[in-house]
């Protein structure tokens, strides 16, 4: 007897491999107003990083004026830029051109 | 504002009356940064942008709106503050001190707004104007809390300016 699969109904609105492929780029500028403890606290309540991890990024934002926070798939780096900005950091969502 | 006892649920502050006026000014303020200055990204590029930036929009609405019933209920609550000799005792608790973080953080980065963005590293310098004045006292003013709280949570020394 043949085995019968489920039709598989392709949804032309979503670009899965675009979803999922690490290929976004979570940025965080620098800007005169944001202390820079509250920035360290916020990247370690939005990611859980350890406070020295968070110290170093933050710094990095703060000496060159922007720091690479992550790569993901859009809708995990969308996902952070909303936490990020929720807490009035000025975060950007940027496609990875490499 | 003196961070006195630090329990597994609560963060106790004994603060003087002068602060605890500011405190209530500052919060009152929220929310100061407009809705439209927050974008999702620089690229043009990006799959969906115009949809994804609603959904942040969205986002931070609702989140205003959350924030705002909290800080009228913060303000409204008569027993938060307990007098004690020359000043109050005010406890906040972790999921508070958070929250309170966001709204001073709020306060403090749309008074910069409110003021021409300035930015002493370039030729867009802060002035003390009589129109930049109340943006100042309340930018300063949002920063102090902050970083009381800041290093209520952290047990150390919160201090500095991106």
């Amino acid at each position: 007897m043949p085995e019968v699969l489920p039709d598989i109904e392709q949804d032309s609105q979503t670009d899965s491999r675009s979803d999922l492929d690490p290929g976004y780029l979570v940025i965080c500028w620098d800007d005169p107003v944001n202390l820079m403890e509250y920035v360290t606290h916020v990247f370690q309540t939005v990611f859980g990083w350890e406070r020295k991890k968070a110290e170093k990024k933050m710094r990095e934002v703060h000496n060159l004026g922007k720091s690479l926070l992550t790569r993901e798939g859009l809708e995990k780096a969308e996902f952070y830029v909303h936490q990020l900005q929720k807490y009035n950091l000025h975060a950007t969502l940027e496609r990875d051109s490499k | 504002m003196k961070l006195l006892r630090v329990t597994q649920k609560k963060f106790q502050f004994e603060i003087d009356r002068t602060e605890k006026f500011l405190l209530l000014h500052v919060l009152q303020l929220y929310p100061a940064v407009p809705a439209s200055h927050h974008r999702l990204s620089k690229d043009r590029h990006i799959p969906n942008r115009e949809e994804n930036q609603h959904l942040l929009d969205e986002a931070l609405k609702a989140q205003r709106s959350e924030r705002r019933k909290q800080v009228e209920s913060l303000l409204k609550d008569p027993h938060r503050f307990v007098e004690f000799e020359d000043g109050y005792r005010v406890s906040f608790t972790r999921e508070e001190v958070e929250w309170l973080l966001q709204v001073l953080n709020d306060v403090r980065v749309g008074s910069w707004i409110a003021m021409g963005s300035p930015d002493q590293q370039t030729e867009n310098k802060r002035r003390l104007t009589k129109q930049a004045m109340p943006h100042v006292m309340a930018m300063d003013a949002a920063g102090f809390f902050e970083t009381s709280f800041l290093h209520a949570i952290t047990g150390g020394t919160a201090h500095g300016h991106e």
